[in-house]
């Protein structure tokens, strides 16, 4: 799965989760929190997007992660060094 | 001082109407919105029937208040949308009641407004369609868990979406809960604490795990008509079984007198005085003489002599023991007045909506002493006691000025509420 791919999940649970941004409204370099989320929001779209990808991260590592980027960054680490 | 205490505003939405106008047609026209059961799903249960509200949607809901400020039904959307159907019913509800009390155009002070919601274990069947999940992979829960599993999501959305930061709190009196919540209400108003109060009978979401424990316990009806779900809710009547379970949300806004004439609002009705007591049992049996002395208690608080009272909201659910208990009690409590006082249960029209039943069914009072009838038991054929006014398979055009509404619940717990027509 690319970093793209991932992107495009972030954003369809993003946008679920937050009914007021539109789709052109969320880049890659920008953090959630600016998108409107709170840390309520922000947790709901990891989670969901861990269960797309089907892939668990520690909140520990999460806790790094600073703009949408990163957040990427990681889950693609993640996805990748996963074996089903 | 005594104050008087106004209901300037109702909301409902329940299995035999989604707003007040709908609700008080059916009522009239005696419709039953009891049918088969469609949200059960896998394993099957012994429970096959119930009056499910059905085809609900928030967004389509929220569309019909499209007249209240944007503001507010954005908010309600954005809120609600993503929340347990308990609470997208208790914000359909509320939305009502607030426009019929004018509260959008009229304000209240934020501090000055409460808000009490009637019953407790109200996210059930959010819970169990959460298990499978979370058994599967904990860490895919939703962190949204925590904040709608407790009841208090209730008060937490509701008070951010009309601005209430008054007091504000869940109260629990099982089938009793929504008369319980009404009686708070109105001390708080009593008391000085609050002008007016949002009291808000929230759906009682069972899960089938919820339903299938009523009907193990044995208190559950709809055996004998299996087939004709409509009949088989049947207070009062020798065929009666058992309770079959209801969906509804109702809310009122209580309001002192003086707050609403401030406001330039009437209220639809007053309160004129409600009790609760316990029997001091953890049981599910009723007592006669628990029924009596709340009844004859809510009569003393309300200066009203038992032969005063027009009407009579039983609280009647269709079984055996609690019909034929209830009954004892009121002949007890109105002796010779008993020939002319008018008794339905509204149970058999929307079946029993546990929590919120209190809450309903006094709104249902209200509508009949608003519009002048008696809405039919239509499932009545062999009434239990031929000696009482029950009304028949239609409704009956009558006047009525000041009406009780009753409601028992499990655990001993009494209550009985005193209605006055409103308009002067």
């Amino acid at each position: 799965m690319t970093k793209n791919e991932i992107f495009q999940i972030v954003k369809k649970n993003t946008l679920e989760i937050l009914p007021k941004v539109s789709e052109d409204m969320i880049m890659i370099d920008q953090r959630l929190k600016d998108l409107g989320a709170n840390s309520i929001d922000r947790m709901d779209i990891v989670t969901q997007t861990m269960e797309d990808l089907a892939i668990k991260i520690p909140l520990v590592e999460l806790a790094q992660v600073e703009n949408i980027q990163e957040l990427v960054d990681l889950l693609y680490e993640k996805k990748n060094s996963s074996h089903p | 001082m005594q104050r008087r205490i106004m209901i300037t505003g109702m909301g409902v939405i329940s299995a035999i109407g989604q707003n007040i106008p709908e609700y008080g047609q059916s009522l009239r026209a005696g419709r039953c919105g009891i049918g088969t059961l469609k949200s059960v799903g896998e394993p099957a249960i012994s429970v096959t029937m119930g009056a499910e509200i059905g085809n609900f949607s928030l967004e389509t809901r929220l569309q019909q208040y499209a007249f209240l400020p944007e503001a507010l039904i954005q908010n309600a959307q954005q809120y609600a949308r993503r929340s347990p159907y308990a609470i997208q019913t208790s914000v359909v509800s509320a939305l009502e009641a607030w426009e019929n009390a004018q509260l959008h155009e009229n304000p209240i002070s934020p501090e000055r407004l409460g808000i009490v919601i009637a019953g407790n274990n109200l996210s059930q069947h959010y819970q169990y369609d959460n298990y499978p999940k979370f058994q599967q992979t904990p860490e895919y829960l939703s962190p949204r868990y925590p904040l709608h599993f407790m009841d208090t999501d209730q008060v937490g959305t509701l008070s951010e979406l009309f601005h209430i930061q008054g007091e504000g709190f869940t109260v629990g009196g099982a089938s009793a809960s929504g008369n319980v919540a009404i009686i708070k209400g109105y001390q708080l108003i009593q008391l000085g604490i609050v002008d007016a109060c949002l009291v808000v009978g929230a759906l009682a979401d069972l899960s089938p795990m919820e339903l299938q424990g009523f009907y193990n316990l044995g208190a559950m009806g709809g055996k004998r008509f299996v087939d004709e779900p409509e009949k088989a809710c049947r207070p009062f009547d020798k065929d009666h079984e058992g309770f079959i379970y209801g969906q509804a949300s109702g809310c009122m806004i209580l309001e002192s007198k003086e707050s609403a004439a401030r406001r330039g609002v009437q209220g639809v009705a007053e309160i004129l005085g409600g009790a609760m007591i316990l029997d001091g049992n953890r049981l599910t049996n009723p007592s006669e003489a628990g029924e009596i002395r709340v009844m004859e208690l809510a009569l003393t608080q309300a200066q009203i002599k038992a032969n005063e009272l027009d009407y009579l909201n039983a609280h009647g659910t269709s079984s055996p023991l609690g019909d034929e208990t209830e009954i004892k009690a009121i002949r007890q409590v109105f002796q010779d007045h008993l020939s002319r006082l008018w008794i339905n249960s509204t149970k058999g029209l929307t079946g029993h909506c546990l929590y919120s039943a209190g809450v309903v069914e006094a709104i249902a009072s209200i509508i009949q002493m608003q519009e002048g009838f008696v809405h039919p038991n239509i499932n009545l054929d062999n009434p239990i006691d031929r000696a009482c006014l029950f009304s028949g398979s239609v409704s009956a055009p009558e006047k009525i000025e000041i009406a009780m509404s009753n409601s028992f619940g499990f655990g001993g717990i009494n209550s009985s509420i005193i209605l006055k027509k409103g308009g002067e």
